[in-house]
């Protein structure tokens, strides 16, 4: 058990930051060999013209939570210490819609504005000053929004332990899932190809 | 030197790159997992964005009104506690890499180009308004739900998390349910 | 009965000196970068390349003058009595840094107004009779031509190597105490202005001459902060103290990142991969490389001002 290292102390904060930024650079790299640069292909995803956000995300979360399950069963890894963002289920409701909602607007999402800013697309630049404008509002607002920002509080909670069933089944269950996931996209792709083809 | 110059000039003709195709999404999916099992294995933590714009808005904010950023629980907290500039945060530096792997990958793929991503039916002005407004939204989303697409939904899709789950549905859900009165943008 | 002793190493008689703001930093800066301009203006002009429609032969040594002052003002601001400036020319202390670099600055400024006359920008000339006449008699005399380049080059050496010869002459601050700082600003003050000619340049020839050179210059760097780090590191054990203060210390964030990621590896593979012609030249590179340096100068300014030999 001595994962993950940072939680064992076997690197400082100085450090931690030097590891952000090589970290950062494969989650930009990856982003972008998707695809996930263009706000065209992003936004593909809504029209199931190209369900590439779909597949790329739910096989990284497969890929990560079964690195994650795999090396906590073994005994490498405490997951009791990966930070878990608390639930706070109605302020995570109305902000995945606002999000969703942003998403099929500008084209983006936080992540893939930055990689589509630096390989140069002017919308996403675009983009990004507005989520800054957002961020202004938020901040604005949030004395009269902190009632709600705090509301149904559910702390740190996993769907195993919402669900009250073993971590290994609902990781069986996503897996199950995200395979019907792609299935479902690849045959959705085909017909729209299809469809437009006729057109 | 003058004859280095001269062969410079003959092959100096400008490049001229075709972009490559993407990759295929489950690989540049299971290379974007393992990148996140990294930061777990290592950090004890997953990855993010809107977090690092937070603090950049933050540190703007404090700079031109300081006793009512330090005064406003939501920006105080980004600011920490004044030992150590709050710029010296994980997600600003990984926010940067993100920047540099993302130019890294897209000048090696030939897709390094000054342009405006929209449907060839709106105007660029059209297009950025819209961007715009697509970005208050998102940074409004982003805050109320305490991350963003990387920071909630795939960090916390990873590990199980309730909230995570929840979110990255409704993220599907607002996204499909505008998308019809938006196609004259993308299609 | 009690004793008290107390020595110099005791934070109320020997304390911490952070009293160099960005002033000093910006100064070095600018000064490695007008020394690496110099030296590549000065190499153009040897050459003969001022016939050519160069950014480097035809307006870097006016950039070079403009950059100077703005270092040399930023010197002015950093001191405490700035009526007294004029006092640094009535002496020439042998021993003192500071008093070399007064008056190598002196010799810097009419050798690179010579090079600004070697051949006059069309948007200049014809505006002072006594310039383009100038100009003219140098013109006149190709030995003086190469002579003038060489002379830039020569200045713009020493003045790189003064930059960090100012800061390894203060002994106090063991990370300064190093013998590779004089060449490593002046390497790094290079690659920073053949950055900037690669970033404003609009001829192709030169823009790939420069990236070249830059990739040459950064390569040769990263072997310089190697042999930098590994110095301190065999060395005192205050020595050993100060390099950890950028290695693994409060600086160690800025340093890996900004100077040597950021700053040389990243841009390094970018440009190295457009002289190649794998990808297109783009202007972040260059950026890059100019940021680095410029944080390069803040990081080992800020944290040598930290570093101590009493406290270990």
């Amino acid at each position: 058990m001595n994962a993950p290292f940072y939680k064992f102390d076997m690197f400082g904060d100085e450090f931690s930051l030097i590891v952000a930024f090589i970290i950062g650079i494969g989650f930009g790299f990856f982003l972008e060999r998707a695809g996930f640069g263009s706000g065209r292909k992003l936004a593909a995803q809504f029209y199931f013209t190209d369900m590439s956000v779909l597949k790329v995300m739910f096989s990284a979360i497969v890929t990560a939570m079964l690195g994650v399950f795999y090396l906590s069963w073994i005994g490498f890894m405490d997951l009791s210490l990966v930070y878990l963002t608390p639930t706070y289920l109605a302020p995570q409701i109305v902000g995945g819609l606002l999000l969703g909602f942003g998403f099929v607007i500008g084209g983006y999402c936080p992540g893939t504005s930055a990689v589509a800013c630096s390989t140069g697309r002017i919308d996403a630049m675009v983009y990004f000053l507005g989520i800054f404008g957002g961020i202004f509002v938020f901040g604005f607002v949030f004395p009269f929004v902190k009632d709600f920002y705090y509301s149904t509080p559910m702390g740190k909670i996993t769907l195993p332990q919402w669900f009250n069933i073993p971590y290994g089944v609902l990781v069986f269950a996503v897996v199950v899932m995200a395979v019907g996931a792609f299935a479902a996209a690849e045959w959705g792709e085909k017909k729209m190809a299809r469809k437009q083809a006729e057109l | 030197m003058s004859v280095a110059l001269d062969e410079i000039n003959h092959e100096a003709e400008h490049t001229h790159m075709k972009p490559q195709p993407y990759w295929n999404p489950y690989l540049s999916g299971i290379g974007l997992g393992m990148v996140l099992l990294l930061s777990y294995v290592i950090m004890g933590r997953g990855l993010g964005a809107s977090g690092a714009m937070t603090t950049t808005a933050a540190v703007a904010v404090n700079a031109v009104a300081p006793a009512y950023a330090q005064s406003n629980e939501f920006y105080s907290e980004y600011l920490g506690d004044g030992t150590k500039s709050p710029f010296k945060d994980w997600l600003v530096f990984e926010v940067i890499g993100v920047i540099v792997g993302g130019f890294l990958s897209g000048a090696l793929a030939g897709r390094i180009k000054m342009s405006v991503e929209k449907g060839p039916r709106v105007s660029v002005k059209y297009r950025l308004i819209f961007a715009f407004a697509g970005g208050m939204l998102m940074g409004i989303g982003a805050k109320l739900a305490r991350g963003c697409t990387s920071g909630q939904a795939l960090t916390g899709g990873a590990v199980l998390n309730v909230g995570s789950w929840v979110f990255m549905i409704m993220v599907f859900a607002g996204a499909y349910a505008l998308a019809y009165f938006l196609r004259r943008q993308w299609t | 009965m009690e004793e008290l002793t107390t020595t110099r190493m005791n934070e109320m008689i020997d304390p911490i000196l952070h009293i160099w703001g960005w002033e000093i930093p910006v100064y070095l800066f600018l000064g490695g970068l007008v020394a690496g301009f110099m030296i590549i203006s000065g190499y153009f002009t040897l050459k003969g390349h001022h016939k050519h429609d160069y950014f480097s032969s035809f307006y870097l040594p006016h950039v070079s003058l403009a950059m100077l002052s703005l270092g040399m003002f930023a010197l002015f601001l950093d001191l405490e009595h700035k009526l007294y400036v004029w006092r640094l020319y009535t002496t020439f202390q042998i021993t003192s840094p500071m008093s070399w670099g007064a008056w190598i600055l002196l010799l810097v400024y009419p050798a690179l107004l010579l090079n600004t006359l070697v051949s006059i920008p069309e948007a200049f000339s014809n505006r002072i009779h006594l310039f383009d006449k100038f100009s003219e008699k140098i013109n006149r005399h190709p030995y003086l031509i190469k002579n003038i380049g060489i002379l830039n080059m020569i200045l713009g050496a020493v003045l790189g190597m003064y930059t960090g010869v100012l800061l390894s002459g203060l002994g106090a601050r063991p990370l300064w105490n190093s013998s590779m700082l004089w060449i490593l600003f002046l390497t790094s003050g290079l690659s920073a202005a053949a950055a900037f000619v690669h970033l404003v340049t609009t001829d192709h020839i030169e823009r790939v001459l420069s990236a070249k050179a830059d990739n040459a210059f950064l390569i040769f760097e990263l072997l310089l902060f190697a042999l930098f780090i590994v110095g301190m590191l065999s060395s005192t054990e205050a020595h050993q103290n100060g390099i950890h203060l950028i290695l693994t210390g409060p600086y160690a964030a800025v340093f890996w990142v900004f100077v040597i990621g950021t700053g040389i590896i990243i841009p390094l593979i970018i440009q190295l991969l457009a002289v190649n012609h794998k990808i297109n030249h783009t202007p972040i590179a260059p950026i890059m490389v100019i940021t680095g340096g410029l944080l390069l100068r803040f990081v080992i300014v800020y944290a040598g001002q930290i570093s101590h030999w009493t406290r270990l």
